[in-house]
């Protein structure tokens, strides 16, 4: 698995959280069929954490932290997180992902 | 940002009324690429993880041959639901061990709170809570009358 599949995986992992969260918050509504295990999630996530290089989990966590979510899709060259035009140089390069120099989000162009 | 039955199902093609596999994984991942060829999915292995990835921790719920996988995912472009019928039944693992023979995955983009895709899969499930309503649409002759028995129940 790739730097960024993994961060992927990460990120819908972490809106699983969010929901988690929502239902024991009792935001959400009573019917909803949702009986997740918080401690298997958490594991889940650790797992996950363990094997993303440091760097881009210090970058993901930072704008996580900050916008609530660490990674952002790119449609017709615009952040779907800030929505600012993305210039040619954070096109993706062969190894590694690229950074919304705007938002921080770690940026998803597939 | 709610949703409605109309624009989370907007065409018949989002409904199967013969779906193949016989597994769990192949049954969702048949159902995920229905929404990738609608244009509401950018990756299906993408979305396929997820949805899996939630299975696995228990996020989902199969009982009464009805099993509504869902899944909040990077990959989604456009809120969808794909409601589909097995007459054979896919091997789900459910608590009750019956065979599901109703799925209706629903799909939420990321930008969605978590609380609106809660809402979404509640809607949902109100499609097959009735056995009024799973009789109706195991009976339906085609695509197009799943469709409009989708909107009867959870308009």
């Amino acid at each position: 698995m790739t730097g960024l599949e993994t961060l992927v995986r990460l990120h819908d992992l972490d809106l699983l959280r969010q929901e988690l969260n929502a239902r024991s918050s009792a935001r959400a509504p009573a019917a909803v069929p949702i009986g997740a295990d918080v401690l298997a999630v958490q594991r889940a996530r650790a797992r996950l954490t363990a094997t993303l290089e440091r760097r881009w989990l210090t970058v993901y966590e930072r704008a996580h932290a900050r916008y609530g979510r660490g990674l952002a899709a790119v449609r017709g060259r615009v952040c779907q997180g800030c929505f600012i035009t993305l210039p040619t140089s954070a096109l993706p390069g062969p190894e590694s992902p690229k950074v919304c120099e705007s938002c921080g989000r770690v940026l998803c162009w597939r | 940002m709610g949703i409605t039955v109309a624009s989370a199902v907007p065409h018949p093609a989002l409904c199967i009324p013969d779906l193949g596999p016989r597994k769990r994984e192949a049954a969702i991942h048949s159902m995920i690429a229905r929404a990738h060829q609608a244009g509401a999915v950018r990756d299906i292995a993408s979305v396929l993880d997820a949805v899996l990835m939630r299975e696995k921790l228990s996020a989902g719920v199969a009982a009464k041959g009805v099993a509504i996988p869902h899944a909040r995912a990077l990959a989604v472009l456009e809120p969808r639901w794909i409601v589909a019928r097995s007459a054979r039944g896919i091997d789900w693992g459910a608590p009750d061990r019956q065979p599901v023979q109703l799925v209706t995955l629903v799909l939420s983009p990321p930008e969605w709170s978590a609380a609106t895709h809660l809402e979404a899969v509640a809607r949902a499930s109100a499609i097959t809570r009735l056995v009024r309503l799973r009789t109706r649409l195991l009976d339906a002759a085609d695509a197009e009358a799943m469709l409009a028995l989708v909107r009867t129940a959870a308009p």
